[in-house]
């Protein structure tokens, strides 16, 4: 009788433990810049998510294009409407895996990140070099990357060329919490 | 008791299967619902084309707009081949928050002086949720500065004329957009005792983007009570706006020759045909200054 007790208990801990294999970022920070001898550009987006699963080490991230803040207001305006087209692409998502993640005993280490990174319609491979420090149940992504604006088929008018760098860099911070159902 | 072990067991391990289904990008899907997106761009500017739009200005945006009417008068003794009357309104616009903005600028004809504040009430989501529709409330105020005839009282209260519209509009795409404006004009200055001194005006407007940064635009407003001592007819435009960088140009034909809305609204003399040449070049340009500039502390990482 009590090794039955013991064994419901046991099955809810794995439960519970297969649960908390999700771990969440909520507010992770994607900033992007673009520098041109015209103009510098800088945006931030503060409310970008993530979820790693710690078992397999399979990441996933999206972000809202409209949640993006420009220096200048009016920025936020054409890059909604002209170039990334957020009516019809709402959002930019990445889903992959980060080779060889260590996910517990190690404090801090330096991973690729390879997957798919879908943007404006467009889908591609990318490989992202991050920095994974952990402790507690706790994780910090980040790292930089960059993307041709080509790439994902913006097109940016003739008159603004010399405004809009042709690859523009992307810095990211995600802070990962275990995932509570 | 080993049914209900088993059965407790076979639970969880469908509750792990479920969970393992779902994939990552769909939990976070079910995350983003929360976050509430609001509609961008229902029109591009603070004007549709004569007329205001639901947008207002970002928060710190200073506006200088500088709106010309190349005018035509129909009449057969006019020897000239180009415009004959140039009106022109010179403003300043401003955003004092996202939601508020305010503005206040001249026009050449009439001496007229005019000020606005227009405020968001409701903003339409992109999300599923929320309000389907955008809605500004707007109210302006305008002073006839120039000189009188002897049978016109001209005293202040006759000069200043008030303006107050529910601007309602929906983006029905990312092309398209419609707006409906119930429109209440106070006139001061009355040129005839029998001239209704408070004028209903229903105002509609359309917005479809031809692509990248051009639009075309149409408004119209139809006067429900108009003035009796003299035919006036309903202000109709037809416009293409283009917006690169912080500079916006705006085309329009139209029959209006005011800026300023009570004056148009009820004081629109010619209709718009093409008989006898009593449309108007309109060109509004309109450059934007960010007085206020956000992310100041983001440094990118080395």
């Amino acid at each position: 009788m009590i090794g039955k007790h013991i064994l419901c208990v046991g099955i809810m801990v794995l439960s519970l433990q297969a649960r908390s294999q999700l771990v969440i970022a909520r507010q992770g920070r994607v900033a992007f810049f673009s520098h041109t001898p015209v103009e510098h550009i800088k945006a931030e987006n503060d409310r970008a998510m993530a979820i790693i699963d710690l078992a397999n080490g399979k990441i996933a991230v999206s972000m809202l294009m409209r949640a993006f803040v420009f220096e200048k207001a009016l920025m936020r305006e054409h890059f909604n409407e002209s170039y990334v087209e957020s009516d019809l692409y709402p959002k930019a998502t990445f889903e992959g895996k980060i080779l060889g993640f260590e996910p517990y005993g190690v404090e801090e280490q330096t991973r690729m990140v390879l997957g798919q990174f879908s943007m404006h319609g467009i889908s591609r491979e990318v490989e992202i070099k991050t920095r994974i420090e952990s402790g507690l149940g706790h994780y910090v992504l980040s790292g930089s990357f960059e993307v041709r604006v080509r790439d994902y088929e913006i097109r940016i008018p003739a008159l603004l060329a010399g405004n809009i760098a042709e690859t523009v860099a992307v810095d990211f911070i995600f802070e990962f919490m275990p995932y509570e159902n | 008791m080993r049914t209900k072990a088993v059965l407790f067991l076979m639970f969880s391990l469908l509750g792990h299967a479920v969970i393992a289904q779902k994939g990552l990008l769909e939990i976070l899907e079910e995350e983003q619902r929360e976050i509430p997106q609001y509609t961008l761009g229902t029109f591009k500017a603070t004007r549709i084309g004569i007329g205001h739009s639901v947008e207002t200005r970002g928060q710190g945006i200073l506006d200088l707009m500088i709106n010309n009417r190349y005018c035509n008068t129909p009449t057969q003794y006019s020897q000239s081949m180009g415009p004959e009357k140039l009106n022109t309104r010179i403003a300043l616009e401003y955003g004092i928050d996202d939601r508020l903005s305010a503005g206040a600028g001249g026009s050449t004809w009439n001496g007229l002086f005019d000020g606005y504040l227009k405020y968001k009430l409701v903003r339409q989501r992109s999300d599923g949720g929320g309000s389907p529709l955008s809605a500004t409330l707007f109210q302006g105020g305008s002073y006839f500065s120039e000189a009188l005839g002897p049978y016109v009282e001209g005293d202040f209260s006759n000069r200043i004329s008030f303006t107050t519209q529910l601007l309602v509009a929906r983006k029905f795409g990312p092309s398209f957009s419609l707006q409906v404006a119930p429109t209440f004009v106070h006139k001061g200055l009355r040129y005839s005792d029998g001239d209704p001194r408070n004028h209903v005006a229903v105002g509609l407007g359309a917005r479809y983007r031809l692509g990248g940064h051009l639009s075309m635009v149409a408004e119209y407003y139809v006067v429900v009570n108009p003035v009796e001592s003299y035919d006036t007819y309903g202000p109709l435009a037809f416009g293409v706006n283009w917006d690169v960088g912080n500079v916006m140009l705006q085309f329009m034909v139209t029959n209006a020759t005011h800026f300023v809305e009570d004056a148009f609204i009820s004081e629109t003399d010619y209709n718009f045909n093409l008989k006898n040449a009593t449309i108007n070049l309109g060109l509004s340009a309109t450059y934007s200054i960010h007085l206020s500039r956000k992310l100041q502390h983001l440094r990118q990482r080395p």
